[in-house]
């Protein structure tokens, strides 16, 4: 399949198909209260209410530039802003919506923020395919976790003897802590993934980030991790 | 502050809690990080309260962190969880208590989006089948793991060895709680107490004796923000929203933070080992930090449970100031040993933040 | 003997309705459920947009319909058709048999309780609209410092928000919250000001003067954003976020006092009302007119008719003048049948 050919005859519409877009998506007030709140918008040059604004105008010339930009990949999730919108929407749905639609296009290769994807996918469904965990110790680097503190360099040491500590069953069987989810049970999530389209997500993502690694001439290793790590100054509100 | 005003606020958001037969599904973050805080609810909830709890070892995780990095469809993160409930439904419980608030967040817009989307939901059971051959029923109750400790929270106190209480002064301790966003704010009937004033973790405080300080950064989110911590490129987001929450608590000199959410405890914690590295300010008092507690470490303190057994030190900042306030006894050159006391060497103390 | 016409509500719209029956000869009864008459407009300092007292327009009222029969702390128990008239029972137990019945039942304020995130009740410097006109009037509330020095007004608080249940705009907030800014500003000339809109409607004649006067007299902040949540600092003063949506950033003040610019919405009490005489009830919870153009004081029955608040948000003047039109309304009812 020629992902290129992807591309829908009308973004918005595709949009409208989405179900965190039809909950999180009805008509804006332009009223700030989602921005006011928003804990991305007083750190990135971020403003939740203008992307709900843009995607109101339905200009798919528009909605084109948001999916391909840095500024749909600033939103934490953290919905705060769901509690307080006076119309009923839900602009952290609209940002999960316009971000699937990015990932499907490929368009999220285009921003600095949205090749962070590759490496975010590998850690997530990695951890999940391979372990049946969003996080698991064995791929949990103190290397790249230097926040974790001393404190946690010292228990990823022991860990065997620090989780056992801690009542702990790790990887051990039967029920607990970290335990070893059994073989037929990461079978399924595997058949779930590929029943579900998230084995053609992985796929999908690898492939656009393959092609834009060649574009501006990385290998693999080397795009995954300037994606991972680094950070230019252009996104900051101060 | 008018208390009343938030004591009516409280009463509007009450829900039904079953007191028992509950199926347990764990915390991906928390068992990483905070293992031994699931140990203690088991041990509450089985061996102090007698009450059953069961787990299976083929539960997974809920997809919702990966779901919130936007790594995973929505049809397989929902499908994900239509197995979980299949896994409940197989093991003949009907109410379901997983240990995250992702995980609850997830479970709650997923049956929310059900019932507003009756076609997904049958196109789910159909994925569920042909990928698992498994079928389910919904909960009947979903509660988060703290709603089951705020409602015995009474039954626990009834227990307690200490009480959230200077034993010099006599005073209640000053405990500021953190709730994680996916809990109500979504969902505010959700939640014990609302939105805007979860009573959760502040029945808890209560009922243990302390006293909840408001400050007004409150209700905002620790700064996770799934993508804006798992890429290492990212995590200014994350340290920066902890320092704002931390810049707002700080004149009312709380005593300790008590949360809800598998992240915040972890974020609150370690940011300020990493604000103390960057800037030197620290939090607490004499060069220490505010410590970070969940509400199972909390309500283990407060039932006499060994704070080391409590794994109270793979927290970053010192618990011990806190622990020497409500007058817990402890041996602190037992604090890192292993196993049967094995020796298993001691982390590093850091300089910039105070450390026992 | 002269016709009875019974008025619910002894608001402005009833009192300015009793005025007019008298004049043209009727017996305006007025059911009026508090001790006293004039419903809001009695609980006010002074009106916009000539800084009206409400004080002397009421007792100017009263004065012309001493003849008119009132009850006061009184309510209707039940209405039943009667032939071409209908018999209203009040809980005093008097009966009225009247040909035309005039619902003046006005709105209730928006309990700002309800807007959970701004605290009111809960945060020690939180108001309401009315409760700073009641200080006007007495100067007496323990929640305003003696010397503020920075205020905020909320405008929109329960109305134009679906998550409230009120989509309806309330007319009166943006021209209510300039005059209490600039009467703020009067007494307080040192104090900051700012006001919190998501859109300045105003609309009536003269309003848009008190706008320009907020700003060029007063130097008022207008900042437009609709407050997204209010916190509470160690000095018991009010944290406000939202955003100045014209610059695209997120703001933090913090204020000695926040007054919440309560909106309109129905009287629970007239719902009731409708139901006992199958009164039709729209979507926004006021009561139905035949039309909202032309007929606005007519109702689906005949000889029952609206004036005021009851059918939806309006100011006083535009209350004064559906009372008078009303009662023309009965008045041809009543000569042509």
């Amino acid at each position: 399949m020629n992902n290129k050919d992807n591309k829908p005859k009308n973004l918005y519409e595709e949009l409208c198909k989405d179900y965190r877009f039809k909950e999180g998506f009805h008509t804006c007030i332009n009223c700030g209260t989602c921005t006011a709140i928003c804990p991305a918008a007083e750190f990135y040059k971020y403003d939740p209410r203008k992307i709900v604004s843009i995607v109101q105008t339905r200009d798919d010339q528009q909605i084109e530039e948001l999916l391909k930009s840095d500024t749909i990949w600033y939103c934490g999730e953290c919905m705060s802003c769901v509690t307080r919108c006076p119309r009923k929407n839900g602009p952290g749905l609209v940002i999960i919506a316009l971000r699937d639609l990015s990932a499907r296009l490929g368009y999220f290769t285009e921003s600095e923020k949205g090749r962070q994807l590759l490496p975010l996918t590998h850690i997530m469904t990695g951890n999940i395919l391979n372990y049946g965990y969003c996080v698991h110790p064995k791929s949990f680097k103190w290397e790249d976790h230097k926040e974790s503190g001393p404190v946690w360099k010292w228990h990823t040491e022991h860990l065997e003897q620090s989780l056992a500590r801690q009542g702990a069953n790790y990887m051990g069987d039967g029920p607990g802590i970290l335990r070893k989810i059994p073989q037929e049970s990461l079978d399924e999530l595997k058949a779930i993934f590929d029943v579900t389209g998230g084995t053609e997500r992985i796929r999908i993502v690898e492939e656009y980030s393959k092609a834009k690694a060649e574009e501006m001439g990385m290998d693999m290793e080397e795009y995954e991790r300037q994606a991972f790590e680094y950070c230019s100054d252009k996104h900051f509100n101060h | 502050m008018i208390t009343e005003g938030k004591q009516k606020i409280w009463s509007d958001y009450q829900k039904e809690i079953p007191d028992d037969h509950w199926y347990y599904v764990r915390s991906c973050i928390r068992q990483n990080f905070f293992p031994a805080s699931e140990k203690m609810f088991t041990e509450i909830t089985q061996k102090v309260l007698g009450k059953d709890l069961y787990e299976t070892p083929h539960h997974t995780t809920c997809g919702g962190i990966a779901y919130h990095c936007d790594t995973i469809p929505q049809e397989t993160v929902m499908t994900i969880v239509a197995r979980q409930f299949a896994l409940m439904t197989e093991a003949g419980y009907e109410n379901y208590v997983p240990s995250c608030i992702t995980s609850f967040g997830n479970y709650c817009e997923i049956l929310e989006t059900w019932h507003e989307f009756p076609e997904l939901e049958a196109k789910i059971r159909e994925n569920l089948w042909k990928a698992c051959k498994r079928e389910f029923k919904k909960p009947k109750y979903l509660a988060h793991t703290s709603d089951l400790i705020y409602h015995w929270r009474n039954a626990i106190a009834a227990k307690a060895k200490h009480h959230l209480v200077n034993k010099e002064t006599g005073e209640p301790l000053k405990i500021v709680e953190h709730i994680g966003c996916h809990y109500a704010k979504m969902f505010p009937s959700k939640g014990v107490g609302g939105a805007e004033y979860p009573y959760v973790l502040a029945g808890m405080v209560e009922s243990w004796g302390g006293q909840v300080v408001d400050y007004p950064e409150r209700r905002h989110c620790c700064g996770y923000g799934f993508r804006q911590y798992h890429v290492k490129a990212n995590r200014g987001y994350s340290v920066s929203n902890t320092h704002k929450k931390f810049e707002s608590m700080e004149p009312f000199h709380p005593d300790a933070i008590i949360t809800n959410c598998p992240g915040c405890p972890y974020f609150l914690d370690r940011w300020q080992y990493v604000i103390a590295e960057q800037t030197g300010k620290t939090y607490g008092k004499d060069g220490f930090g505010i410590p970070v507690f969940t509400y199972e470490e909390m309500a283990g303190i407060i039932l006499g449970y060994d704070p080391w057994d409590l794994g109270l030190q793979l927290h970053q900042v010192a618990v011990e100031p806190f622990l020497d306030k409500i007058g817990v006894e402890y041996d602190p050159k037992a604090k890192y040993l292993g196993m049967n006391k094995e020796d298993i060497m001691r982390p590093e103390l850091p300089k910039s933040i105070k450390c026992c | 003997m002269k016709e009875n016409i019974v008025i619910i509500g002894g608001g402005i719209a009833g009192m300015e309705a009793a005025k007019q029956l008298l004049v043209l000869g009727y017996n305006p009864i007025i059911i009026e459920q508090q001790d006293h008459l004039g419903g809001h407009v009695s609980q006010w300092h002074k009106l916009f947009p000539d800084m009206t007292s409400s004080h002397e327009l009421l007792d100017g009222l009263s004065n012309q319909i001493k003849d008119a029969n009132v009850f006061l702390e009184t309510k209707v128990n039940s209405i039943n058709a009667l032939g071409d008239s209908y018999n209203v029972i009040l809980n005093n137990g008097v009966n009225i048999v009247a040909k035309a019945v005039l619902v003046a039942s006005g709105f209730h304020l928006f309990d700002a309780a309800k807007k959970e995130e701004y605290g009111y009740g809960v945060y020690d410097r939180v108001i309401t609209n009315a409760d700073l006109e009641a200080w006007f009037n007495k100067r007496a509330d323990a929640r305003i410092p003696e010397h503020p020095k920075a205020v905020g007004f909320v405008h929109c608080v329960g109305s134009r928000d679906l998550k409230a249940g009120n989509s309806q705009c309330s007319k009166v907030c943006c021209t209510t919250a300039i005059k209490q800014a600039i009467e703020i500003k009067e007494i307080f000339p040192e104090t900051e000001v700012y006001c919190f809109y998501m859109d300045l409607r105003l609309f009536g004649k003269k309003y848009e003067d008190f706008y320009i006067n907020a700003q060029r007299d007063f130097g008022v902040h207008f900042i437009r954003g609709r407050v997204s949540e209010v916190g509470e600092t160690i000095d018991n003063r009010v944290q406000v976020k939202a955003e100045d949506t014209l610059t695209g950033k997120p703001l933090k003040v913090t204020l000695d006092l926040l007054v919440l610019m309560s909106g309109m919405v129905c009287n629970p009490r007239t719902n009731e009302l409708a139901e006992m005489i199958g009164l039709n009830i729209d979507d926004d919870g006021f009561l139905k007119s035949k039309d909202n153009v032309y007929t606005i004081m007519e109702s689906n029955r005949p000889g029952i008719f609206y004036a005021g608040a009851c059918t939806g948000t309006k100011t006083v003047p535009e209350t004064v003048a559906e009372a008078r039109a009303a009662v023309l309304s009965i008045h041809h009812y009543l000569t042509q049948a």
